[in-house]
């Protein structure tokens, strides 16, 4: 089958978005009471989970010490029926690898690591349900959970993806949109400051296209980042409520 | 937006079925692209017009079975729905759904896309256990509904559908929105649409009888596309283009790959499919996935020459034996409409049992036998009828199909230009109303005068610059002029300056209005032997267009300012200029005032500025040649193309076929206009370089010039292909002082081995492709037609938008991506081929007029040479008619010919053996040889067929040269041998020998070229100057090409 239309006459997607419009977030944080931190995200159906303990002393190996700043560990796994069909996924394959030095990379340039010398900070971040974008939703997951953790920031680390479909630019790919080939750009961006934490993309794009390609996926990560910001503040709103103040 | 999800069940790659959930959204506010819309909707582009009594919603089923009837103009308001497209695209395939689309975003057509999936209210999910076709209806009620209340029930909503039970379920639930079937729909709304009645009882017999066939299977199932895919993918099937041989359609068909989707290296020729079980159901152009046959079961293609269909000897004669496979899947169905011819009578009954049931012949002998179904079998006898396939399954021997419109009887004049045109796929309407009213006025008492705010901004050259134009006789489409004068001398030395000025045809036709998109749809001007189908209303393309003496007009204009000596360029103008052409010369003209003698120009003409113009010539002449030997230099060809020209009384009868003549003057302004696209093409290239519109002209594949190689060593030439210069210098040395003809027909050899020029998009080919082999350029264009070609359109724009930018202003609009020029140059392309065929074909049928009106007993005998071999005859050309034929030499009943002693030639029995260089034939009585470029007298006679276009049929007389009586004033030099002529002919001749005898002075070099009279019928050229001449010389000699390449060792019979 030669090609489903990704992007119809009239500018709408297979789902019906248009082509600037991301999926549907929504977001918890504070889900699980014996971890330092944790928040659950859903970005349409991709569903992620993501934990953080930490910061504690290096419990890795010793030698891993940083005089300078905490170690960041991060691991990234999907379950076994995140996908349509059921499959094993061992630890450490070489996805999985590459996605936890991804996270960590992200997080590295996010997190003030600089406050907690010699200390080591982990998050766990797991897949429920795979539908595209699953890094981004890691990273937006991980962002929560790290707040969630009290563990300084020097701002939301938001992630999106965008594609490149007839010379229009894609926001938020799903499953079907990602494999249904061109180009897929991960980008995960601090948006106050317009850093760029991690930009990642392995398909072919002309030159030209870059820039509005990145254009778009820092308007969406823009987007994300106005969600993460509400959920951080309801949370806040109801833990205060709880706690008495 | 609300999230909603859709539980899809897909097929994976492996076959297994697995469950996808797939998000939904849905949106309160979906454009419904109504102008009643009274919820001020987005509307953009084009929306329903509020007066038309109703509006239809097609469902699922009606969208995909009957789109055509809903094709219809007179059908407005349209609603489709979604669901439906869906469907199309789903059922149908891509062909089926980007012709809905195609038909969505025509201006023309009042219809419009609603994405009721996406709207919050009219969206419904399937029910668990649902049928699809129910939902799918059930869908498109909705949708009706909503419609309906959207518009405040402004308008009734009639919804139509196939679904008898839906009609009952649904036509009492709201009121103003009807549930009818397409039938009591076409019945109530549209009684008097004829042509939409028959149309819907064709497509409905079509439908009905294809649930009741057979249970046998006749084919091999296709292959699902998944495992296709997945087996291109992987090497193991490889996918190309079925090309059916003419001559041989019931066995012989070749896969030719296209390019870069062949992975297998190993097969660098076509694939041959041989037999009707290969190849399986595919028809003639269709994209198919072939897999190989064991090397074992390989066969070679038939190099013989087929006489008739349905001959089947024992001993086959076969070539080489050549990768053979069989057709497992079919990628993409081509189908067009076809032509087909019903039989007579007799032959409808002798079927049997089921005489509904006709099997109809197509025209194209490359397309197998349709079957169809109609109740006017009996009316339409011998008519010839346009029919669309419907589907071909496994079970049936023949594919079913459904009859259209009825084009007339077969064998009148009308309907075999009709026939031409459809099966190029060339269809015409005349234009519209609209269209016309977007033409600026002019009339005969009111002429259209230049707007003064418009000569502001022009450069004006009406008093500075002595214009003129060079056109065949008559012609009233004058699409470039020329000037030429001294400027006062530089630094370098003294100074011309040379300008080439187009008529300016997109000031007047702007982008995206109705007429540019005729323009676009049509891609050219459509020449046939007796007509013409113009690409722009004739107020444009004869009147303010038209760069006609002696008034205004507006010019698009490129000057170079050259060194008179060396003709180096030190500066190039391009822009838009106000010109006034002084002097409308046609070619005859301007040669006899090059030559210095009386030429009859009106007297008002005879003034002052005359010595001026004669000047200017004669440093035109002197530029056009340096100009060219600059080319030579590079290795441009000189290619030789066969043309003749019918000529027509005023009943349209034939009353010659007259070969054309060459000029000087012809090359000069050719010459010319080749500088002047080349000159632009550096310019959009340089401005736009991912989309501007060049056209190219890849070299020849070196195989294709081992018949012109071994031809010429037949004579001791050697023909150097390596280069295009080599090609031309070793092309200019293969010269039979004896035989003027052998060159020429050398060059013919050359020129169908070329490749076709093409139009592309710079950024879809990298920059070495870019070049031009047969002019030996390295950037080209199409610029200096616009009247008659829309490519030329297309540069223009891009011409102005390149001076635009340079003068610093931003472009208004963003011009056309690389994508979308390179899908315009593929459909310019195409439309270029088919109206080069059409023109061929019709050409064709003229010659054939021609030749049946003559007596077949006296019939013609002419003079012909042998240019090919092959093992049961010749390949002849006939100078006189420019006819390229088969010759037979051994017939059905196997008997050979045999010259005796007088020349006379004896059918008796023998053999036939064939060599590189001759061909003999041994009978009890003698042997005799004909070898390659052997004079021999030929007769030639019509061979009618009842459904099939008619073909000439060659016999051979005599194996000596044909020798006729010299006319008088003739140079023996001149021509090879004349046939005896019949008196029309006679007359036409000694008028043409007398221009002759007047220009034999300038006729250097055997060049052809070609020269249009006024066309009697419309005043007008029939093709405006001689480079565009010589540019459809070179290319209809290379479509010969594709006829040539298929069937490489055969010729029709």
């Amino acid at each position: 089958m030669a090609g489903v239309e990704l992007l119809s006459d009239q500018g709408y997607r297979l789902d019906g978005r248009k082509a600037t419009e991301l999926r549907k977030v929504q977001a918890r944080m504070g889900v699980f009471a014996q971890a330092d931190g944790s928040a659950y995200i859903e970005q349409g159906n991709t569903k992620a989970l993501a934990v953080v303990y930490g910061p504690h002393e290096v419990r890795m190996s010793r030698s891993k010490t940083l005089h300078d700043r905490a170690v960041i560990n991060c691991q990234y796994s999907m379950a076994t029926f995140s996908t349509a069909e059921r499959k094993r996924r061992p630890h450490g394959d070489r996805k999985s690898t590459e996605m936890s030095l991804h996270l960590k990379q992200t997080f590295e340039a996010a997190v003030l690591t600089n406050l907690y010398p010699r200390s080591q900070i982990d998050i766990y971040v797991k897949i429920l349900q795979s539908d595209g974008g699953n890094y981004s939703a890691c990273v937006n997951a991980a962002t929560l959970a790290v707040i969630d953790a009290g563990i300084p920031m020097r701002d939301y680390v938001c992630a999106c993806t965008a594609g490149f479909v007839d010379e229009t630019p894609l926001a938020d790919l799903c499953h079907a949109e990602e494999s249904g080939g061109g180009t897929s750009l991960a980008l995960a961006l601090l948006p106050r400051g317009g850093h760029i934490a991690l930009l990642q993309m392995d398909a072919r794009l002309h030159q030209d296209h870059l820039e509005t390609l990145m254009e778009a996926a820092m308007t969406a990560c823009k987007g994300v980042s106005k969600v993460l910001d509400q959920v951080v503040r309801q949370h806040l709103q109801e833990v205060s409520a709880l706690t008495g103040e | 937006m609300i999230k909603t999800e859709k539980v899809l069940h897909l097929k994976s790659s492996r076959g297994r079925k697995v469950r996808v959930v797939r998000e939904h959204y849905l949106r309160e506010l979906v454009p419904c692209y109504s102008s009643l819309c009274q919820a001020e909707c987005a509307n953009e582009g084009k929306v329903l017009s509020a007066d038309v009594t109703h509006y239809v919603v097609p469902d699922a089923g009606v969208t995909r079975d009957f789109m055509e009837i809903l094709e219809f103009r007179e059908i407005q308001g349209l609603v489709f729905t979604q669901t439906a497209c869906q469907a199309v695209q789903h059922s149908r395939g891509r062909r089926q759904y980007n012709r809905l689309r195609s038909l969505l975003k025509d201006p023309r057509h009042d219809c419009v896309l609603f994405a009721n999936e996406f709207q919050e209210y009219s969206y419904c999910p399937r029910e668990k256990g649902e049928p699809q076709d129910k939902w799918q209806t059930r869908c498109v009620y909705q949708a009706a509904v909503w419609y309906h209340d959207h518009l405040a029930g402004l308008k009734p909503v009639v919804m139509i559908t196939e679904d008898q039970g839906a009609v009952a379920e649904y036509s009492s639930l709201n009121c103003g929105v009807y549930v009818l079937s397409t039938l009591e729909y076409l019945r109530t709304f549209w009684p008097e649409l004829q042509a939409a009645h028959e149309l819907y009882g064709s497509i409905a017999q079509a439908l009905r009888e294809r649930g009741n066939e057979g249970t046998e299977r006749e084919f091999a199932e296709h292959l699902p596309a998944e495992v296709l895919e997945a087996g291109i993918k992987s090497g193991r099937y490889t996918q190309g283009t079925l090309n059916v041989n003419k001559h041989r359609a019931q066995h012989e068909a070749f896969v030719r790959f296209d390019g870069s989707s062949n992975k297998n290296s190993e097969l660098d020729s076509d694939v041959l499919v041989w037999g009707g079980k290969n190849r399986n159901r595919a028809v003639h152009g269709d994209m198919v996935a072939v897999e190989l046959l064991p090397k074992g079961e390989w066969r070679g293609r038939t190099t013989a020459l087929t006489e008739g269909q349905g001959e089947e000897k024992g001993e086959e004669s076969q070539g080489q034996p050549m990768p053979t496979g069989r057709v497992v899947g079919i990628l993409q169905r081509n189908w067009r409409d076809y032509v087909v011819t019903f039989p007579p009578r007799e032959e409808t009954q002798s079927q049997g049992r089921n005489s509904l049931r006709i099997l109809a012949t197509p025209w194209d002998q490359r397309i197998p036998k349709i079957r169809i179904s109609t109740h006017q079998a009996d009316t339409l006898q011998d008519h010839r009828v346009i029919v669309r396939l419907d589907s071909w399954d496994s079970t049936s021997l023949y594919p079913n199909g459904h009859s259209v419109r009825v084009l007339g009887r077969a064998g009148e004049l009308e309907t075999e230009v009709q026939t031409i045109l459809i099966e190029n796929c060339i269809h015409i309407a005349p234009f519209s109303e609209a269209q016309l009213r977007e033409m600026p006025a002019s009339s005969p008492e009111r002429p259209w005068t230049v707007d003064p705010a418009e000569v502001v901004t022009r450069r004006d050259l009406r008093d500075t610059h002595l214009v003129f134009s060079i056109d065949p006789r008559g012609c009233e489409d004058v699409d470039d002029t020329l000037s030429v004068r001294s400027l006062p001398p530089g630094p370098q030395g003294p100074r011309l300056e040379l300008g080439v000025h187009i008529a300016d045809v997109t000031h007047f036709v702007k982008e995206g209005t109705l007429t540019d998109l005729e323009a676009r749809a049509r891609a050219t001007t459509y020449y046939l032997a007796d007509r013409r189908y113009d690409m722009l209303p004739a107020v444009l393309s004869a009147d303010v267009c038209s760069l006609l003496g002696g008034v205004d007009r507006y010019a698009m204009s490129v000057m170079w300012d050259l060194d008179a000596q060396t003709l180096q360029v030190n500066r190039v103008w391009y822009g838009r200029t106000l010109i006034r052409s002084s002097y409308q010369l046609y070619y005859e003209q301007a040669q006899a005032l090059l030559n210095g003698e009386e030429a009859e120009l009106p007297p008002e003409e005879r003034d002052h500025k005359l010595s001026h113009l004669i000047e200017a010539l004669e440093t035109l002449t002197q530029v056009a040649r340096h100009l060219r030997a600059q080319r030579d230099q590079g290795g441009a060809l000189e290619l030789e193309g066969v043309e003749v020209r019918a000529q027509l009384d005023e009943d349209k009868n034939i009353t010659a076929l007259v070969p054309r003549q060459p000029l000087e003057v012809h090359e000069t302004v050719a010459e010319c206009m080749i500088y002047a696209n080349h000159w632009v093409a550096r310019k959009i290239q340089e401005r736009f370089p991912q989309q501007a519109l060049l056209r190219h002209h890849p070299p020849p594949r070196q195989e294709f010039f081992t018949q012109l190689q071994d031809s010429a060593r037949a004579l001791g030439f050697t023909i150097d292909t390596r280069s295009n210069k080599a090609l031309a210098d070793s092309l200019d040395q293969a010269v039979d002082p004896q035989d003027p003809l052998v060159n020429r027909l050398l060059r013919v050899m050359a020129t169908q081995a070329m490749s076709n020029a093409l139009y592309f998009s710079t950024g879809a080919c990298p920059v070495d492709q870019y070049y031009h082999y047969g002019l030996a350029l390295d950037r080209y264009t199409h610029f200096t037609s616009p009247i008659r070609r829309y490519a030329d359109v297309i540069v223009h724009r891009l011409l102005t938008a390149a001076i635009a930018v340079e003068e610093g202003a931003r472009p208004a609009k963003a011009s056309a991506s690389n994508k979308e020029l390179e899908e315009m140059a593929q459909h310019i392309n195409n439309k270029n081929r088919a109206a080069q065929h059409a023109q061929k074909v019709s050409m064709e049928l003229f010659q054939c007029l021609y030749f049946r009106d003559k007596d077949p007993e006296t019939a013609e005998c002419c003079d012909a040479v042998i240019y090919a071999i092959r093992t049961n005859g010749v390949l002849v050309f006939i100078p006189q008619y420019g006819l390229k034929g088969a010759l037979y030499l051994r017939n059905r009943e196997g008997q050979v010919v045999r010259v005796s002693q007088d020349g006379r030639c004896v059918w008796e029995a023998g053999s036939l053996q064939r060599s590189l260089d001759h061909v003999s034939t041994t009978t009890a009585s003698g042997t005799s040889t004909f070898r390659l470029f052997q004079h021999v007298t030929v007769r030639v006679s019509v061979q009618t067929s009842r459904c099939h276009a008619d073909t000439l049929h060659l016999e051979l007389v005599s194996n000596r040269a044909h020798r006729a009586p010299e006319p008088p004033d003739r140079t023996p030099r001149a021509a090879p041998p004349q046939g005896t002529r019949g008196r029309s002919q006679l007359v036409q001749e000694v008028v043409r020998q007398a221009e002759e005898a007047l220009l034999q002075a300038e006729e250097k070099k055997g060049r052809v070229s070609e020269l249009s009279k006024e066309e009697r019928e419309f005043r007008q050229s029939k093709t405006p100057n001689l480079y565009s001449l010589l540019e459809e010389v070179r290319e209809q000699a290379l479509l010969d090409l594709t006829a040539f390449s298929t069937g490489l060792h055969t010729l029709s019979s």
